[in-house]
């Protein structure tokens, strides 16, 4: 909670620095309401903005547009939660002004190298969800994960799961395996801690999708998985952190790196993103985080945006949006209210000065 | 000068059937060329992407789990939907009182005027978890029988072949009840009379005079609602589970050809994706258009046959 | 007289077992309507408030959120379906007229005839990939002008057959009787056949909407998406159907009511296009005799 304020505060410094900025760039719109425009910068973009992407950070960004509509009125932002896949396609064929995605850019998504930046905007904990009413509280270590998903175990009953969980009673059920039907960046952060964590136990590689054994359920983005777990007594799948909360199923909690069993929480994921190490591209990889509270399956997530826009006015409204988005307090306690952890400052104010960099018209 | 008209707008069926065809084989070409006829109707791994790692080096297309999915689909179907609909049809030409006839026409025509969509919704919400308890149920009373076994093996949740094919049954009954109602009114009643006048009961008139008749007509519509279970798309993809997976195991999940080209059409991952998923819809019309014209082919024979009979 | 006492045991059981299983036929038919209805009506009349059918209101992207307007879909419906309605009937019922006034049994018209046949058989799917591949990529968009041409593809194969079948109807001394007065044969077409059989023709073209009104795969294919009615038949759009289905894979108690405050209103759009479709085939079916 203390630590939420911190930062709060702290952010208000940055917009205000980064809002100076964007207003002496625009010198180009008239201004019309001088007690208006003072107090708020963004109510003069316009037009309509376009996007799509990864349906990780879907919750938090549909709130956030809404509150930004408030702020924004004259501008319409969509962003239409595709799958990271879908996002980087339509971004690298022009059809969309910013994408969303969970996973970085690979030859073949679409973008061509040069023709996007990354902006981090949030980080979130990818839960393994469960449907089995006898366990309360599953404990799994990343190898009997690993053979959970590679089917390796297929019973509730199975030794490895027995010594995870020498308290628990466990059911004498098969276990149905539950994943993404289209290309995910979650699928993508989930199969790379596998890969990471699992060691030998994990064979099968990772990538926005993977070649799943031929008995595993699919379900379309984060919300079908989620349903399927809901509606399938016996079933385990990886959801977002705000799907799996706010759809009330019940999540494991997962062996970290320093050899403790956490459960996601805000905290948990915000604790592990303290231990990752920003790329010169401002990727970065919170997978495995070390620390002794760290969640270990915690996933950044990307915004895509053009080095360069050619129409002045979505250029604008692109880096309106995107700063008031990784500054606005308002902001920021959505995106903890929808249970994303938000970046810490030395992300922060890089992934700002990115947003920065763009230049238009 | 409008005779040309109408010839054109005739012609138009030839022409869309012919470009459907050209375009839908011009797209999936890279992709079948990727895997090989052969490989792509053959190959039960489907993989729209290269994962980094261990694992296949290449995307692969291979259509044989999907359309494993579709066939046992709409077999299931068929197996469930043709005796109800013979049943209604029988109830109709020969039971029912002749005030019940027009409302149960009625019923059954609403029944078929449901959007599929709307089958799909009940069946992933409602139906579902309640055949869910009866798999269980099931593969609990018949899970030790060797062959029985296998086929009902252990349930994978609500979302499998037999909820899939139990939902595209309910919606082929009107049609194959349709049909089957038309060939049985045109059994001559003389035939009827005839067998009840021997001292044949209901049943023996039925057996003995209606179906050996009607025979051909029926296999027919049978065929012809197995077309359309083949190419039903959504309430499919919403009760299948959507595992590429090739398996005895009814109350398992599997996916089909129409429900996996919606599941992936956003996402087709990367290239020749797409055309792979274009090469499921040309392997899926070729399947159906060699079913509806057998179905036509021992429709019109059996049409012939009768109409012989009648005169 | 035979008496049924006279017929033995086992005949008489099996003749009572046939009457039994041809009435649990039908019950087994019905109950599956009946549930369906049931629930369609009970979880989606809830959701019949004045948001839901705000015309100014945007759909919600939002699944976990209740509320949002249903508008934008219901008008994409319409859109789409009324502007296939427009391609397909007019072309149908000329394509009809050839088939049964010039083709007649020509090698052509039987040609013809086979493949409206092969195209009923299309699946859905396969017209919504065409559509895309002939269409979309051409243009570059998705929208409902897109959505309305697979549908209007979907719609022309019955509306042949059926107009087919009206036309079949209509006795040949009429259109002897007119080209006896002089009248030259399009003329007799129009002012003596078609009016003759108007009626079921619409009633066949309006079975056709309703079946069309209710398709999904194929619009989920090339419509995009609109979160705003769009009146245009340009930019993205949505329809009921695709609503339902992107609802119907959510895992909230909101976005699942969604679901079925939209299947209740597809339901009703059909039904409405099916009676009345029903009701003029009625009159005709009077006028005939």
């Amino acid at each position: 909670m203390n630590r939420s304020v911190l930062t709060r505060t702290a952010v208000i410094g940055v917009a205000m620095a980064a809002l100076a900025l964007a207003g002496c760039s625009s010198s180009s719109d008239p201004e019309p309401d001088p007690s208006g425009s003072a107090a708020n910068p963004y109510a003069s973009l316009t037009g309509t903005l376009d996007a799509s992407g990864a349906s990780f950070p879907n919750n938090y960004y549909q709130a956030a547009i809404e509150a930004f509509a408030e702020v924004a009125p004259d501008l319409e932002i969509t962003y239409r939660s595709t799958g990271s896949g879908t996002g980087k396609r339509e971004f690298g064929e022009g059809l969309t002004a910013f994408a969303g995605t969970d996973s970085t850019v690979k030859e073949g998504d679409g973008p061509q190298e040069g023709s996007y930046l990354y902006v981090p905007t949030v980080a979130a904990s990818i839960t393994i969800s469960y449907n089995l009413s006898e366990v309360p509280d599953l404990q799994l270590s990343p190898s009997t994960l690993a053979k959970i998903f590679s089917r390796t175990i297929t019973r509730w009953d199975a030794p490895e799961i027995a010594a995870d969980n020498p308290d628990a009673t466990l059911p004498a059920k098969d276990i149905v395996v539950v994943r993404r039907s289209d290309g995910s960046g979650t699928t993508n952060n989930f199969t790379k801690y596998l890969v990471a964590a699992g060691g030998s136990d994990w064979t099968l590689g990772s990538g926005d999708t993977v070649e799943w054994p031929a008995d595993t359920q699919a379900g379309d983005r984060n919300t079908g998985v989620a349903q399927i777990i809901q509606q399938t007594d016996g079933a385990i799948g990886y959801v977002d952190f705000a799907d799996a909360t706010a759809s009330g199923l019940t999540f494991a909690a997962i062996q970290n790196a320093d050899g403790n069993y956490v459960v996601p929480t805000l905290e948990a994921t915000t604790a592990a993103l303290a231990g990752a190490t920003l790329n010169d591209d401002l990727t970065y990889n919170p997978l495995n985080a070390p620390g002794a509270d760290s969640y270990p399956i915690t996933a950044p997530t990307y915004i895509l945006v053009r080095p360069t826009y050619d129409d002045p006015e979505v250029g604008a409204a692109v880096k309106g949006f995107l700063t008031w988005l990784l500054s606005d307090p308002v902001s920021i306690e959505i995106a903890h209210d929808e249970g994303y952890a938000t970046l810490p400052d030395s992300i922060r104010q890089k992934a700002l000065a990115q947003i920065e960099s763009v230049t238009v018209g | 000068m409008f005779r040309w008209l109408t010839l054109a707008a005739g012609l138009l069926v030839l022409a869309v059937l012919a470009l459907i065809l050209v375009f839908t084989v011009k797209e999936a070409w890279p992709a079948i060329q990727h895997e090989g006829v052969w490989g792509f109707l053959t190959g039960d791994r489907w993989v729209p992407n290269d994962p980094d790692g261990p694992g296949p080096a290449r995307p692969m297309y291979g259509a044989l789990a999907f359309i494993y999915g579709t066939v046992v689909t709409s077999l299931i179907a068929v197996i469930i939907a043709v005796p109800i609909s013979v049943g209604i049809a029988l109830f109709l030409t020969e039971f029912a009182p002749r005030r019940l006839r027009g409302p149960v026409i009625t019923v059954i025509d609403l029944l078929a005027a449901v959007p599929s969509v709307v089958f799909g919704l009940w069946a992933i919400l409602v139906l579902g978890p309640w055949l869910f308890d009866a798999y269980q149920a099931t593969h609990g009373l018949l899970g030790a029988v060797p062959v029985l076994g296998s086929i009902f093996g252990p349930p994978q949740g609500p979302r499998a072949f037999m909820t899939a094919g139990i939902i595209v049954a309910i919606m082929i009954i009107p049609i194959i009840t349709s049909i089957t109602r038309e060939v049985f009114a045109t059994v001559p009643n003389a035939d009827k009379q005839a067998a009840l006048a021997l001292g044949a009961t209901r049943w023996e008139m039925i057996r003995g005079a209606v179906f050996p008749h009607s025979f051909g007509g029926v296999v027919g519509a049978v065929m012809l609602g197995l077309g359309r279970a083949m190419g039903e798309t959504i309430a499919v993809s919403l009760t299948i589970g959507a595992a590429t997976q090739i398996t005895a195991n009814l109350f398992g999940s599997g996916n089909t050809l129409p429900a996996r080209i919606v599941q992936n059409w956003g996402d087709p991952g990367i290239p020749p994706g797409r055309s792979a998923l274009v090469g499921l819809g040309v392997v899926l019309f070729l399947i159906t258009i060699i079913v509806n014209y057998l179905a036509r082919l021992v429709v019109s024979r059996a049409e012939i046959r009768m109409k012989g009979a009648s005169a | 007289m035979l008496r049924r006492s006279a017929l033995s045991r086992g005949r008489r059981i099996a003749d009572v077992a046939l009457r039994v299983a041809v009435w649990l036929c039908l019950i087994v038919a019905v109950v599956p309507l009946a549930l369906v209805v049931y629930f369609v009506v009970v979880r989606g009349l809830p959701q019949w408030t004045p948001e839901f059918f705000d015309f100014a209101g945007r759909l919600t992207t939002r699944y976990q959120a209740e509320g949002g307007s249903m508008a934008p879909a219901i008008v994409g419906t319409l859109l789409t379906t009324g502007v296939a309605a427009l391609i397909a009937i007019p072309l149908g019922v000329l394509g009809a007229i050839y088939l049964n006034e010039y083709g007649k049994n020509s090698p052509l018209a039987r040609v013809i005839w086979m493949m409206t046949d092969v195209m009923t058989g299309v699946p859905s799917i396969v017209m919504g990939l065409f559509v895309f591949l002939a269409f979309v990529l051409l243009i570059d968009e998705l929208n409902a002008l897109a959505g309305a041409l697979a549908l209007a593809c979907l719609m022309l194969p019955v509306v042949i057959r059926s107009s087919e079948e009206m036309l079949r109807l209509v006795p040949d001394e009429l259109r002897q009787a007119s080209l006896a007065l002089g009248a030259r044969r399009w003329r007799t077409i129009v002012s003596v056949v078609l009016p003759a059989s108007i009626s079921g023709i619409m009633s066949g073209a309006l079975l056709a909407i309703a079946r069309a009104a209710g398709e999904t795969a194929p619009v989920v294919l090339v419509m995009g998406v609109t979160r705003r009615v769009n009146w245009s038949l340009f930019g993205g759009n949505v329809s009921l159907p695709m609503q339902i289905y992107d609802n119907a894979q959510q895992p909230y108690a909101a976005a699942q009511a969604r679901a079925w405050g939209a299947a209740l209103t597809l339901v009703v759009i059909v039904l409405v296009t099916t009676l009345v479709g029903r009701f003029i085939a009625a009159r005709f079916a009077i006028r005939e005799r």
